[in-house]
Formats: C-alpha cells, structure tokens, sequence
C-alpha cells in the first residue's frame, strides 16, 4: 500500500526550510484544507443546484436554464447573488433568537461533516478515529434546528413542516447508522481513511457494496430521507405544506437552508462512495495501471495523477448518485408521513438489524472476506 | 410458525416487486433524458396559429357602415362607435371606432355577426404592454395587420400538434415538404367534384 502524496507534511517541510518552528508551519498549514474544502463545498453544492435543474429538465423533456452563462451554469451564482442582497424579513410575533439559530444549527454541522470525508489517502482534513460516526452524530443536530425554525417561525405549516422533518430524521438515523455500523466492523474501524484501504485491492470487485448489497440499498434510502429528497420530502410537501419549515425565511436565511440541503445531498453522495464504491479507488486498480505503464508507483508525477484521479474519481461517484437522487425525484411519487414510518420502522430498521447480525455472522465464518 | 413464515415470503415478494416498479419508473424516466425537448423555445420559436385562432381584431375603417352590429351582439358592448349623421348624403359617417383589449374576451361575436366583414380576427396574441390604457386600440392601431410568424426571420416557426404528419408529436426538425395528416379543404373537394360524375352514372343505372 502506498502512501501517496501528504501535502501537509511537504508543505510543512519547505516552511521549515525557511526556517519556521515545527509547530508555527503547521499553524499556517492548518486553516489551508478548511478554507479549500468549505470553497469546495459550496461549489459542489452550487454545481448540483444547476444539475439538478438540468437533469429535471430533461427527465421533463424541457432545456432547461440556457442562457446564463454556458448551459445556464451561471444560475447558482445568480441565485447566491439574488438570495444575498434580498431583505432578510423577520415575520411579526416569531421568536427572534430560534428563528435566526435555526438556519445556522442546520446549516453548521453539515459543513463541520465534511472534515472526515476523504478524496484520497492523505486528502483529507482529519483522519478522525470516530471517523464516520462523527458524521451519525453531527447529523442529528440537524433536526433541532429544523424543529426550532417549525416552532420559532408563528405559522402552522412551518411547525408541522418542522415536526415531521424532526420525526423523519430521527426515525431515519438509526437504520443509517446500523448499516454503517456493519461497514464499520467489516473494516474493524471507524476512520474513512481505513474503510477505503480496506476495499482497494480488487478494483470495482473489492468494493464493499458486493458484501453489503443490502446495507448499500438501506443506506441509500436512509440517506434520501435524511436529505428530505423526492420521495421522502414531506417535511416541505408544497401541496399540502408551503414550504414546510421554509415558509417564512427569506434571503441569507433560506439561503443556509437550501445550501444546507443541497450540501448535505452532496455529503452523503460522499459518504456513500467512500462506504460501500471505494471511494477514491478506481475501478480497475491504479497499482495495475502502474504496471501496465511500467512506472514505479512511487515517481512523483504518477503519484499526481493517481492523487487527482482519486479527487476525480469520488466527485464522479457522488455526482453518479446525486444524478440518481434526482432521476429518483421524477420517478417515485411522495410517501405519506405513515407510510414514510412505516417504511422506517417496520422495514428498514428490522432489515438493518438482520444485515448486521448477518455480517457479524459472516465475518466469524468467513474472516478473510468479511475482515476477521 | 408456518403462517409467520408464510407472513415473511409474502412481505419479501411485495418488497421485491416494489423494487421492480421502482426500476420500471427509472427507466421510463432516464429514457425521456434522451429524447428531444418539446417545449417551444419562445421568443426564438413560435408556434404557427391555426386558421380559426382568434386573436386581436383587425378592423377596416372604410368599410364600416357604423350600424353598431358588433356593439349589440358584444357581451359587454364593448366596441364604441363614434359616428354622426351626414344630411347631405344622408348616410352615417364613422368619427372614430376603437375595442379596448384589456377588457374583449376574444369571443370572435362581432367579428361572426359584421354585416360587411369590416372585422376579422388576426392571428396576433402578443398584446402585453406597460399601461393597461395602451390596450385600448383606436381605428389607427385596429387597422394595423400582424407581423407574420412564418415570415419573420428572426423566428423559427414551429407547426401546431394538429398539423403534424401522422404519428409525430413534435413540430421540431421536421423534414421539408412533410404535411400533416389527412386532406386540406380543397383537395377534399377535387375528389367529391372527381367523384360526382361517377355517382350520377351509378345513380342512373
């Protein structure tokens, strides 16, 4: 296993060479990936804004935005631009301090998740040992902001809009976690780093979602109703619910809520090719690739190309889901708030225990597939 | 234990033909991702009206005999007819005439019942203006004709569904010289007039 390039420790290398102290390089190098990742995250998020408009276009059989900019990539910012110089409106008799609390409770954590989501070996922020578990924590704090904005914002469908979106979170978290939880102990830790190392090796065949096909399909439906996405977005059904707890922000507000739900789609598009796509593998190994070439994977220009091979690799992984998430949108209809529990509680969650106990199961029979 | 069983394979079998359906939805919705867009591109595009469009109306001054015809058959009498009587000719002569269209509903009533067709329908629908009071047109701006969608260059004109050829539903990228289905009025009648003098020769066995 290769270790690949570690831009951090170069880069505190070359300001030691200028004759910095240890600790003050790596003072300067530590706020350089977080300003890069918060950028990149928004960009991601702005990217997927316009995708989603496009690929709803099409599944319509419409263009789509056209004209700003080339394809209409110029209406994220237009709508950022929009959004920011609109009048921040705070509705009589709402309760001041939650209703501005609100958006940010939502809107933090899911920025704060992004430190464990990794693009390569070394290309991450923090290689945490809680790993993907701070992630399951992070993500339920979401709910309190949503049920603090349905509450604080003195309209009805606001608070049953909030109610729901707290009921559909939290019900929806446990079969997430669970299913984690088996990726977790097929890899014997929770850091994103070793759970990706532990599916390299055989290409697209190592990939965890051929041992967890069942845990791939739970995750996928818990992650949807985590982001409140087509079939599960009641919390802000516009038929019956407005805008759920939306309906009375307006301008920065609403922006942090829409760019919250559209990180958090782009967050757990992540999260899921790293758990069960290998996340910055490819799919035919780049060790055999190196092979095929003749090159040593140790010279630095292969190392780059791997390195930003793997960035291009999991951003197309998560785009490949997020495009799925919005083709899901223009198939299924909306689930209604029983039949959403339902599905939560008497499907999802059984189904999520007996994969669990299944992989706990086989990884004492089978130690070697299953990461004894 | 056999019914809790039995219970368990039932509830397998609905989760998989839901799933079934799920894939079915997909890929009906991931195959219209590859079809054409139908949606008429507007300002660029247009739309060719058909021949009974009833749009703003035109108006021809000259013509009119000041009867106020369109005024009685009018819903809400809308056109206004400024005329006074001439003595020496002793016939109406017509001042001013003018249909507000902020208030016509387009019925087409005046333009069915005008004793000498000084009124017609135009195909024009693009009415919208700054002051609601510009829509009240004077004899002047009646008797302007539209602009043509299929003459006007900067406008790619599209045909209506109903004057497709068979089968096609998008008025896009239709090959040249391609008509619509079925017969136009006029060849409808070469065949009945083809077709007489046979019917009078069976008729007369």
């Amino acid at each position: 296993m290769t270790t690949g390039i570690d831009l951090q420790a170069s880069f505190v290398q070359i300001l030691e060479q200028f004759g910095l102290p240890h600790g003050v390089a790596k003072l300067v190098w530590l706020p350089l990936p977080m300003v890069l990742i918060v950028a990149a995250v928004t960009v991601l998020a702005l990217v997927s804004t316009w995708l989603e408009r496009k690929v709803s276009a099409a599944a319509q059989q419409r263009i789509g935005p056209e004209f700003m900019g080339p394809q209409g990539m110029l209406v994220p910012a237009a709508d950022v631009l929009k959004l920011l110089t609109k009048e921040d409106i705070v509705p009589a008799k709402t309760d001041p301090w939650l209703f501005t609390i609100a958006p940010i409770l939502v809107f933090v954590p899911v920025f704060l998740s992004f430190l464990i989501v990794p693009f390569g070996q070394n290309l991450v922020i923090t290689d945490l040992g809680i790993g993907i578990f701070l992630w399951v924590a992070l993500s339920s704090i979401a709910p309190i902001g949503l049920l603090m904005a349905g509450y604080a914002s003195n309209n009805k469908y606001s608070l049953l809009g909030g109610l729901r979106a707290a009921a559909q979170s939290i019900s929806y978290e446990i079969p997430l976690a669970l299913s984690v939880l088996a990726i977790v102990m097929m890899s014997n830790s929770l850091s994103t780093i070793d759970i990706v190392d532990q599916q390299s090796g055989y290409g697209i065949l190592g990939w965890n979602m051929w041992r967890q096909p069942v845990g791939f399909i739970i995750f996928w439906i818990a992650a949807l109703a985590e982001c409140e996405r087509m079939p599960f977005d009641l919390p802000e059904a516009e038929e019956e619910l407005v805008a759920g707890y939306q309906t009375e922000y307006a301008a920065v507000k609403f922006m942090l809520f829409y760019a919250g739900s559209y990180a958090n789609l782009v967050l757990s598009a992540l999260l899921f090719a790293v758990l069960y796509m290998g996340g910055w593998e490819s799919p035919i190994p780049v060790s055999w690739l190196a092979g095929l070439l003749n090159v040593s994977e140790t010279t630095p220009w292969f190392q780059v190309v791997s390195a930003s091979l793997g960035i291009v690799i999991t951003l197309f992984k998560a785009y490949l889901l997020l495009f799925l998430a919005v083709l899901l949108r223009w198939t299924v209809p909306r689930v209604r708030i029983d039949q959403l529990l339902d599905l939560g509680w008497k499907f999802l969650l059984p189904i999520a225990l007996v994969n669990l106990l299944l992989t706990a199961g086989l990884k004492l029979v089978f130690p070697g597939a299953f990461g004894g | 234990m056999m019914k809790f069983l039995k219970q368990v394979i039932d509830y397998t079998k609905e989760a998989g033909q839901a799933a079934k359906y799920i894939g079915q939805g997909l890929s009906v919705t991931f195959d219209h991702m590859s079809r054409r867009p139908v949606t008429v591109q507007y300002p660029y595009e247009k739309l060719i009206p058909s021949e009974r469009f009833r749009g703003r109306i035109h108006f021809e001054f000259d013509k009119c005999i000041s009867c106020e015809v369109c005024v009685r058959v009018c819903p809400i009498n809308l056109p206004v007819v400024d005329w006074e009587f001439d003595r020496e000719t002793k016939k109406k002569k017509l001042n001013h005439y003018s249909i507000d269209f902020g208030v016509c509903i387009f019925c087409g009533n005046c333009v069915e019942y005008c004793p000498t067709n000084c009124l017609s329908m135009t195909e024009e629908y693009e009415l919208s203006t700054y002051d609601r009071h510009e829509l009240n047109y004077d004899n002047v701006a009646l008797g302007r004709l539209p602009y043509k969608v299929t003459q006007d260059p900067m406008v790619t004109p599209i045909r209506e569904l109903g004057y497709l050829p068979k089968g096609v539903v998008s008025g896009h990228d239709l090959p040249a010289g391609s008509r619509g289905a079925g017969k136009l009025p006029e060849e409808i009648l070469a065949q009945m007039e083809s077709d007489a003098p046979k019917e009078e020769a069976k008729a007369a066995e």
